[in-house]
């Protein structure tokens, strides 16, 4: 018998074991949920998968009584607009913050301090304030995401232009590059894979702060229809809801890997 | 293969044993412990009153029981309840209609004990204005609870529809300083957040719950099936209830103290206390709490706290009438489907309060 | 024309001196192989003449003038790794010195001067030998190809002084016949006066038309950090065309 640290298991094997454990919860609700319906056929904590499945449906395909729309779409459209909105002007803000700080001593200088004290304000503390001052209308929902995970991606970038090479910096200084041709040709071309690497592990945090803005005051999005029901302990709407921000967050983290690995193949690791 | 065998019977234990740990449903049956949650809010301070001088000691022990009080978030103590976490615990008529009962935890509301006369209201930008002027503005409130119900009985009274304004729902803790934001025109909210709202400069306080007096109720509530099993319980609560009440409503320096002290554990001093206090219709004795519960006009209000609900969709995805859920009344009245009575005005207790055989 | 003069340089760090009076004049067409023990000085020389350090005393002048403070095309270099730039293929690494003189506001050029500036660029591929791999990136290339490309990059700007720091350090001995021969070459084509600091004795004699040791010459036990190292030796070689061929 080999060791366990070089027993592999085989393609078939892996999978299999990789859904067990999904096969295993899912079980484990279904049987947990049956007994609780037993004794009480209302109850909600639990519902059972016909129950969340039929109301998934009318939320996503039947209309609102009160509003005529497809709430389930309406919610995630929102919501979608609200973090593509905010992962776009993070990037930006992120890149540009990094590249001064990263290349130009004065910027560093006068930036890095500020910066590495914004990183550290708890972005849901500072909430009340950034409504008071930017209005309770997506604005302040923007800003609170962009606040939590800009300056994140601002500091590893930073840190990423402070691992290039020097002699790439001189190098390029002895064929004639001026400090915005050294930003333009030499750092921002191999930031870029840097920055799908940061916005992919700021991903989990963009989403928790965009669901405490919509927590706060809105009229719709995901995070705003759990908190609604939240009150009613409507698992039947929030489960899938829950299970759709995860599915979009992993689709997101899908698309951000196949890019970075097509358009930047000059930046992945040797296989 | 022995490993294989012992493979499968570990998981199969594993699943059984999660299972039946997720599954705490409340076991019906008697018991010597007991847990009540409570939140912060004006009619439920006396709890805590209660719990911290003694007196709630005082009655368990005379029953022979342990009441364990919790403080908790609202909402999060009524989930819990609902969920079996917790024997009784104090609610709203409308969120005990909505959340347990709708959700098919049987309750009784063991203690009717205030409604609100003006501790709820919806204010407007702008002096002197009027419940009709709201028309075409956002409002800001805790959507689906009950500033909404009140928003919607301001809405009637003004000859106004919901789809006259529009909802967004703003977490009562922000209230105040969404109002102070320029985009912001129009609140409903309570007390003390209320009291904040109105004290700012160039507001109206349109509507409030004086104008509908008894629609919306503060009780404790308990668990229907527990409370059966239990007598001791309903016994305990309500006579430190009452208790409690006597020692706060006296006019002498035990109760300056005792309203001292709720004020300081709700976050206000005793001014703001009073203030609440003020707009708090209490029903100071049993006898009172008692011909309330018994009296037609709680079924009228009732009936329509229920079609609100209903409207808006609170009394479950399968609810496919008003009906759905059953309100029991004193002496055998009934709302809604007699088969399924989840919400029970029961005042046996306060009525042995009443005949001092507590 | 390319000569340097170093005028009485000193390079100091708080108490401690590195460098102590150097005084060099190097004529045009130079190959000057520095050689010395570690520490002692010739990397820090290298540094100053590329402009990355500043002497604590005294002048590097080009052509009678003084260099500026900081690296510029005047002086090409190549180091022992690193400069290469990943992101770019090999054409696109030696097109970017041309690149960078013309275009200064996008660092790119467009049409005819695109295809003009990647003619030059390939006619320096061939004459390196790498037109074969002109599309690969440089994580592709073996260690020799990368030191060929990072030569190519320097010379195509036309330097007139070049700086090579160990260049062929992290080489295999077989590849380095190669390296020499190619390096003496372009030093022949292109006219540039060649400063290379080296650790093998044997190449700095093969390679250099004069040859620079660095030594402290003075130490004194109880503080080391007192006196620099400076010029011990500086030998005239027989100017070369090609390198003498190794004895077997």
């Amino acid at each position: 018998m080999r060791r366990l640290i070089n027993q592999h298991p085989g393609r078939a094997a892996g999978l299999a074991l990789g859904v067990l454990p999904f096969i295993a919860l899912l079980v484990m609700y279904v049987i947990a949920s049956h007994l609780r319906l037993a004794e009480n056929p209302d109850d909600k904590l639990l519902p059972a998968l016909g129950k969340i499945a039929s109301t998934f449906h009318s939320y996503a395909f039947e209309e609102d009584r009160r509003s005529g729309q497809l709430l389930f779409w309406v919610d995630t459209w929102a919501s979608l607009k609200r973090i593509g909105s905010a992962l776009v002007i993070s990037a930006t803000l992120g890149m540009v913050l990094a590249v001064g700080i990263g290349v130009v001593p004065r910027a560093r200088a006068l930036l890095s301090p500020l910066l590495g004290t914004i990183a550290m304000i708890p972005p849901l503390a500072i909430l009340p304030v950034l409504f008071i001052v930017l209005g309770l209308e997506e604005t302040a929902k923007i800003a609170l995401i962009v606040l939590g995970i800009a300056p994140c991606i601002a500091r590893d970038l930073a840190l990423r232009v402070g691992e290039l090479p020097k002699e790439q910096i001189i190098k390029a200084q002895t064929l004639g590059a001026s400090t915005w041709q050294l930003i333009l040709r030499v750092v921002l071309p191999q930031l870029w894979p840097r920055l799908i690497d940061s916005l992919r592990l700021s991903m989990g945090s963009a989403w928790l702060f965009l669901i405490a803005a919509e927590a706060i005051a809105s009229t719709e999005g995901l995070g705003y229809r759990i908190f609604l029901v939240r009150r009613y302990l409507a698992m039947d709407v929030i489960l899938p809801y829950v299970v759709w921000i995860t599915l979009l967050a992993v689709l997101t983290d899908l698309a951000l890997r196949l890019i970075r690995a097509r358009a930047f193949r000059w930046a992945e690791p040797e296989r | 293969m022995a490993r294989n065998f012992s493979l499968r019977a570990f998981l199969f234990a594993v699943f059984v044993g999660a299972a039946l740990l997720i599954t705490q449903a409340a076991r019906a049956a008697e018991k010597t412990s007991f847990n009540v949650a409570w939140s912060i809010y004006v009619g439920w301070m006396p709890w805590d009153y209660a719990g911290q001088s003694g007196i709630l000691k005082k009655w368990a022990d005379k029953y022979g029981i342990t009441i364990k009080l919790t403080q908790m978030d609202y909402i999060e103590s009524i989930n819990q309840y609902t969920a079996g976490k917790f024997d009784g615990c104090v609610m709203t008529n409308m969120d005990m209609l909505t959340i347990p009962s709708a959700g098919g935890v049987d309750s009784t509301a063991l203690i009717v004990g205030d409604y609100s006369n003006g501790n709820d209201g919806v204010v407007l930008k702008g002096a002197g204005k009027k419940m009709a002027d709201i028309k075409g503005q956002s409002v800001n409130l805790v959507e689906l609870s009950v500033s909404h119900y009140l928003l919607a009985r301001g809405l009637e009274s003004a000859g106004l529809a919901e789809r006259d304004i529009k909802v967004v729902n703003t977490s009562d803790a922000d209230i105040v300083s969404a109002f102070a934001t320029p985009g912001v025109t129009a609140v409903v909210t309570w007390k003390p957040q209320l009291a904040e709202v109105s004290a700012m400069p160039k507001t109206t306080l349109v509507f409030d719950s004086s104008k509908t007096p008894g629609e919306i109720l503060d009780l404790m509530v308990i668990n229907s099936q527990v409370l059966k099993d239990n007598p001791k319980l309903g016994k305990a609560l309500v006579g430190a209830w009452y208790e409690t009440l006597g020692v706060m409503l006296a006019k002498d320096a035990k109760a300056a103290a005792a309203l001292e002290i709720m004020a300081k554990a709700s976050g206000t001093d005793l001014a703001g206390f009073k203030g609440q206090l003020a707009t708090t219709f209490l029903y100071t004795t049993p006898a009172a709490a008692v011909a309330a519960s018994k009296s037609p006009d709680l079924v009228k209000k009732m009936d329509l706290v229920r079609k609100f609900s209903f409207d808006h969709g609170l009394l479950g995805e399968g609810a496919k009438t008003v009906d759905a859920v059953g309100i029991e009344f004193p002496g055998g009245v009934t709302l809604g489907n007699k088969a399924n009575l989840k919400l029970r005005f029961d005042p046996a207790y306060m009525q042995m309060a009443a005949d001092g055989k507590l | 024309m390319a000569t340097v003069t170093v005028r009485n340089v000193w390079k100091e760090y708080g108490p401690t001196v590195v460098l102590e009076n150097v005084r060099l004049e190097i004529a045009d067409h130079e190959f000057v192989t520095i050689i010395g023990a570690s520490g002692c000085g010739k990397t820090t020389f290298l540094k100053m003449l590329l402009g990355m350090e500043q002497p604590s005393r005294g002048q590097i002048l080009i052509d009678g003038v003084p260099i500026r403070p900081e690296p510029d095309p005047d002086r090409g270099v190549v180091f022992q790794r690193y400069s290469s730039f990943p992101h770019l293929t090999v054409l696109e690494n030696v097109m970017l010195g041309l690149e960078l003189r013309s275009s200064k506001i996008t660092g790119k050029l467009f049409g005819t001067a695109r295809r003009e500036a990647r003619a030059a660029a390939m006619a320096m591929l061939e004459s390196v030998g790498l037109a074969h791999v002109a599309d690969r990136h440089p994580a592709q290339l073996s260690g020799g190809m990368q030191q060929r490309m990072s030569i190519a990059q320097a010379v195509i700007r036309k330097p007139k002084i070049l700086l090579l720091d160990e260049p062929f350090g992290a080489l295999d001995p077989g590849v380095t016949a190669d390296m020499h021969e190619l390096i003496l070459r372009l030093w022949e084509e292109n006219r540039m006066t060649i400063f290379m600091v080296s650790h093998d004795i044997q190449e700095s004699f093969q390679l250099g038309t004069r040859l620079l040791t660095f030594d402290k010459l003075r130490v004194d036990p109880q503080s080391p950090e007192a006196y620099g190292a400076s010029v011990t030796y500086d030998m005239p070689l027989t100017r070369k065309t090609k390198p003498k061929t190794l004895p077997s």
